[in-house]
């Protein structure tokens, strides 16, 4: 993150900056989870890490082009290494994400919600950990350098970067929603959230919506990897565990399983985690970050467990 | 790992069936002093069984070629984490309450016996201050209630949450315990404290020291004598209304309170007497290791003892138990052994080798192994290895026929949960069968 | 009518579900010993009120008093000490736990709480246990001996029919003043349905108690009721003794217009 002023309101503007930028990342990450959650009520906890190979692949790949350390690329040749990223990494998620649904959640679908759950955390550690061994425990930084292009207007100044992070984010988001709205699959996913069963009698393929779904939050996963990767530029195996809770936490802000919630829930999470960090008392705002976050997860569960925008479910009998 | 239609087994499975019938038709038949072997095997039976094997451990292992003091560590080792899954067990396996932040109650106890016995911490402005000091024993009643308090505090704000959420909820509370003791000025941040070993204490027949540094033997025998007090704990707790009341909200929290449960006591007495545990074993850990630090203590730990609780059976005693043992005792020494032979083989050993990546390899992937067993446990056989049987009929909707519960007088005899080796006692199929706990309503 | 005679009473008994209005305004008493029914068409809001009753769901407003107590928002475990069972639409039994096991948690209450008592196993516990597994045999055998034949069989393994009569007599093991059935003869043919009827009545005499019962089957109603509450879209539409509800036009047109069972 760049400052670009030192004190008093620039910070605090430049502080709303950072906390949008992030927000559109969460909000991507936020998104997955909803969806699954909406499917198949399973709070997918693998999918933070599905998010941390996303940047896993992003590094990879910009290593494969033995970019060097604060090496700036511009012109044609950023706009197709950030294309290449792009793909790359939104397939690699998605595919990602269809595997493990296959492998460990379909045969745990009549099992009791315990089952599932566990199955998650299992998945989760091996993605983490297999991440671990390949690429050590510590961070590594990200040798690609956007070139630092700001844009001012009036009191307020943010980089080209940010703004493509966040137009991406906002084109992806309308892009799902226009496809959940719009097409059919979409419809059959909207469906097979509300009741399976008659989703089934209608014809819909229950297991291909429910893959399509954790293809869709997978991809969306590897794009939020891309953008992280080439905004925070420090890659590490369990960066997906901080950004899970914290997306999670955003989803559930908004309401699980409601998509425009988890949009909402994303900037706003994004916006206390940048003012958070530099304004907590103590300064130590970084360490406590985690517990903010955690906090407002368990504040929202037990006082309004159905987020900003969800319903008021009746405690069915 | 293909779906098969029920019916079609392939040529593993029936060879592994086959292999576990012989096992169990043995055990049926096969008869000492009268009796079939299961029998010794079964009940308190096994347990005193298995006490003895504990109790003479140490002297088995003055014979083994390696130090007999390491392997008494790693019985150490195995018998506190035996501690931690005994007690996440009456959370997770007899409430249901998937609890992912256990390892907050293992960091209370600990820094309890750090600061109990060390003395010193530091106020507000960083500055050294001296307490009063306490010695082992005082501590291990402190700790374990400390942590059992908070199990109530953390529980707390879960009562009202659905499984997903409260499992969320409480892995956030387990992250965030380390950090607030890394962060807070008081117990010294990052650096962690040293708790003061226990002094010998002066018996008729001589003095037995468990804070000796040179010989672990009574140390081994202290932790081995609280697990059978918690066993035994454990034992009268899930025989009692308690334990059938955890039971009832775990299947129908609606009908359970209908019928005259208190949830909100019901699960926070879980929380609670789960957290003791969790507590005690603290309190030793600290004890033995001398050094305690927030660093050591994270989210990996609490999954860990759940893997072991998965493995070994959720839900049931003898089976968290021996989860607890394959797995810690893995974990502490079998990954070395492992590692050291295969790091030592030629494809491996030197940098030009063609295996060269695994060199060290197998020693730093004790989580990676965690995460594998864990899935692979709960996707294949989820009742775990000696299954509990009214879980495995939970898990797996449909299951074995029913067996005697014969619920008569004081105390109420097990819900059977014969050691079964691995593979025995009801039909396994690699799919679930049906719905979980309402398997009437499938036509088929 | 002197006011100690009524059991249970319902005061302006309003809940509402976000846009929802389940329940509306609803007056209802029962007295001790008698048999109400309250019947209505499908989704009228009966199962609803009694959730309100048994504590599952606070009123939005009004009063639920028992025994001159009000008992609105109290838990339902609350509201079982107070005297007050209930069955479940869709028979909700412990799957897993045998037939005797069901029974015996239903005298949850009577078992001493303290964890003290219960770990050490003393005197006042081994007491509860004896008394509770006693119970349990007697209120299983109210049904006859086949049920206590089969007292260690899985509950799920149970036919419909005795489902439905371990979970009553799971409910009686508190003791209650008042109990509340919630379609008791769902799914049942005719002989079925007659047997309960004839229990439902002995439930009343042997146990002293009094039944507040959600009925679908008119013949059912009409013939075991003292009372009866008709409700639909969740207001009471009319009520009154089996004969007078009968001939009441709004329920004869709540009931046809919904085509659901005929009034005979």
């Amino acid at each position: 993150m760049h400052v670009l002023a030192a004190q008093g309101t620039g910070l605090f503007i430049q502080q709303i900056e950072n906390g949008i930028v992030l927000g559109a990342i969460y909000a991507l990450v936020a998104l997955g989870y909803t969806l699954v959650y909406g499917i198949i009520e399973l709070i997918n906890f693998a999918h933070g890490d599905v998010f941390m190979w996303g940047t896993m692949v992003t590094l990879t790949v910009t290593q494969a082009f033995h970019i060097g350390d604060g090496q700036v690329v511009g012109g044609f040749a950023l706009v197709g290494l950030l294309i290449l990223f792009i793909v790359l990494s939104m397939a690699f998620c998605a595919g990602l994400n269809v595997v493990i649904e296959r492998f460990a959640y379909r045969p745990l679908r009549t099992a009791p919600r315990l089952a599932p759950l566990i199955a998650a955390i299992g998945v989760s550690f091996i993605l983490e950990n297999i991440a671990e061994l390949w690429r050590g425990a510590n961070s590594i930084s990200y040798p690609l350098q956007f070139p630092i292009i700001t844009l001012s207007l009036g009191p307020f100044s943010i980089g080209l970067l940010e703004i493509l992070i966040i137009l991406f984010s906002i084109g992806l988001m309308y892009a799902l929603t226009r496809f959940i709205q719009g097409t059919k699959l979409g419809r059959a996913m909207r469906a097979t959230a509300q009741d399976p069963e008659a989703a089934a009698l209608m014809g819909v393929n229950i297991n291909q919506t429910i893959a399509l779904t954790f293809l869709i939050g997978g991809a969306l996963a590897g794009a939020a990897g891309v953008a992280y990767t080439l905004e925070i530029r420090q890659v590490a195996f369990n960066t997906g565990f901080e950004l899970g809770l914290i997306a999670f936490t955003a989803a559930v802000l908004g309401g699980i399983g409601n998509v425009t919630g988890a949009v909402l829930g994303g900037f706003a999470i994004g916006l206390v985690q940048a003012l958070t960090i530099q304004y907590f008392p103590g300064g130590n705002g970084i360490e406590w970050i985690d517990v903010t976050v955690f906090a407002i997860l368990v504040l929202i569960l037990v006082f309004r467990p159905s987020g900003l925008l969800g319903q008021q479910i009746p405690n069915k009998a | 790992m293909a779906m098969r239609k029920a019916g079609q087994s392939s040529p593993l499975r029936q060879g592994w069936d086959a292999l576990t019938r012989q096992i169990g038709d043995a055990l049926d038949n096969r008869k000492i002093a009268g009796r079939p072997i299961r029998w010794y095997l079964t009940g308190w039976r096994g347990g005193v069984l298995a006490l003895l094997v504990a109790a003479l451990y140490p002297f088995i292992a003055s014979f083994s070629p390696d130090n007999a003091q390491t392997l008494i560590s790693t019985g150490i080792a195995v018998g506190i984490y035996v501690l931690l899954a005994l007690g996440l067990n009456i959370v997770v396996g007899y409430a249901g309450l998937l609890d992912l932040g256990y390892v907050a109650f293992f960091v209370l106890g600990a820094y309890t016996i750090a600061v109990g016995t060390g003395g010193i911490m530091k106020d507000a402005a960083g500055k050294v201050i001296q307490i009063p000091q306490f010695n082992l024993w005082i501590l291990l009643i402190v700790g374990a209630l400390i942590a059992g308090i908070f199990g109530v505090l953390l529980g707390a704000p879960t009562l009202r949450l659905r499984g997903d959420y409260l499992a969320i909820v409480t892995l956030g509370f387990g992250e965030i315990v380390p950090i607030v003791f890394n962060n807070i000025p008081f117990f010294y941040g990052a650096f962690g404290l040293t708790a003061v070993p226990p002094a010998p204490i002066e018996t008729p027949i001589g003095v037995i020291d468990f804070g000796s540094f040179t010989d672990h033997t009574a140390f081994y025998f202290l932790v081995l004598a609280l697990i059978v007090l918690v066993v035994l704990f454990v034992v009268l707790l899930r025989d009692s209304s308690l334990g059938r009341a955890w039971i009832a909200i775990r299947e129908d929290e609606t009908a359970a309170a209908a019928s005259g449960v208190n949830l909100v006591r019901t699960k926070l007495l879980a929380f609670g007497l789960g957290a003791t545990m969790g507590g005690l074993g603290g309190v030793l850990q600290g004890s033995y290791l001398s050094h305690v630090d927030p660093g050591s203590f994270n989210f990996n730990i609490s999954i860990s003892i759940l893997a072991m609780i998965v493995l070994g059976g959720i839900g049931s005693l003898p089976g968290v138990i021996l989860g607890a043992i394959v797995f810690r005792f893995f974990d502490v020494y079998l990954l070395g052994v492992i590692n050291d032979w295969i790091s030592g083989t030629f494809l491996v050993a030197s940098p030009t080798a063609p295996l060269h990546f695994l060199y060290n390899l197998p020693n730093q992937a004790q989580f990676l192994i965690t995460g594998v067993v864990l899935l692979l446990m709960i996707v294949l056989r989820p009742q775990g290895l000696i299954p509990n049987v009214r879980r495995q009929r939970e898990l797996k909707g449909e299951g074995v026929s029913a067996e005697a519960l014969s619920v008569v007088g004081a105390l109420e005899a097990e819900e059977i949960s014969e050691v079964a080796v691995v593979g025995l006692g009801a039909e396994d199929a690699t799919e679930y069968a049906g719905p979980g706990s309402d398997a009437r309503g499938r036509e088929e | 009518m002197a006011t100690d005679d009524i059991l249970l009473q319902l005061s302006g008994v309003t809940r509402i579900f976000g846009g929802l209005t389940a329940v509306d305004s609803v007056d209802l008493d029962v007295q001790r010993g008698q048999i109400v029914s309250v019947i209505g068409p499908n989704g009228a809001g009966k199962t609803t009120v009694f959730n309100v009753i048994t504590g599952l769901y606070k009123p939005s407003s009004g009063r639920v008093i028992f025994e001159g107590r009000s008992i609105g928002g109290l838990a339902p475990d609350s509201v079982l000490r107070r005297g007050i069972a209930r069955t479940f639409q869709n028979i909700r039994l412990f799957n897993n736990m045998s037939v005797l096991e069901n029974v015996l948690v239903g005298q949850h209450i009577t078992y001493p709480g303290d964890l003290f008592s219960l770990t050490f196993r003393l005197p006042n516990y081994q007491r509860a246990v004896k008394a509770a597994n006693q119970r349990a045999i007697e209120l299983l055998s109210f049904f006859g001996s086949k049920l206590v034949d089969m007292k260690d069989e899985y509950a799920a393994n149970l036919s419909y029919a005795d489902r439905r009569r371990v979970e009553i007599a799971r409910a009686l093991g508190s003791s209650p003043k008042l109990l509340l059935l919630d379609e008791p003869t769902a799914g049942m043919n005719d002989a079925e349905t007659a047997e309960a009827v004839t229990y439902i009545q002995r439930l009343r005499r042997e146990f002293n108690l009094s039944v507040l019962l959600i009925e679908h089957k008119l013949q059912v109603t009409m013939g075991i009721s003292d009372h009866i509450a008709v409700l639909d879209y969740g207001k009471k539409i009319a009520e009154g003794t089996p004969a007078e509800v009968q001939h009441d036009e709004r329920v004869i047109e709540a009931y046809l217009g919904r085509k659901t069972t005929v009034v005979e």
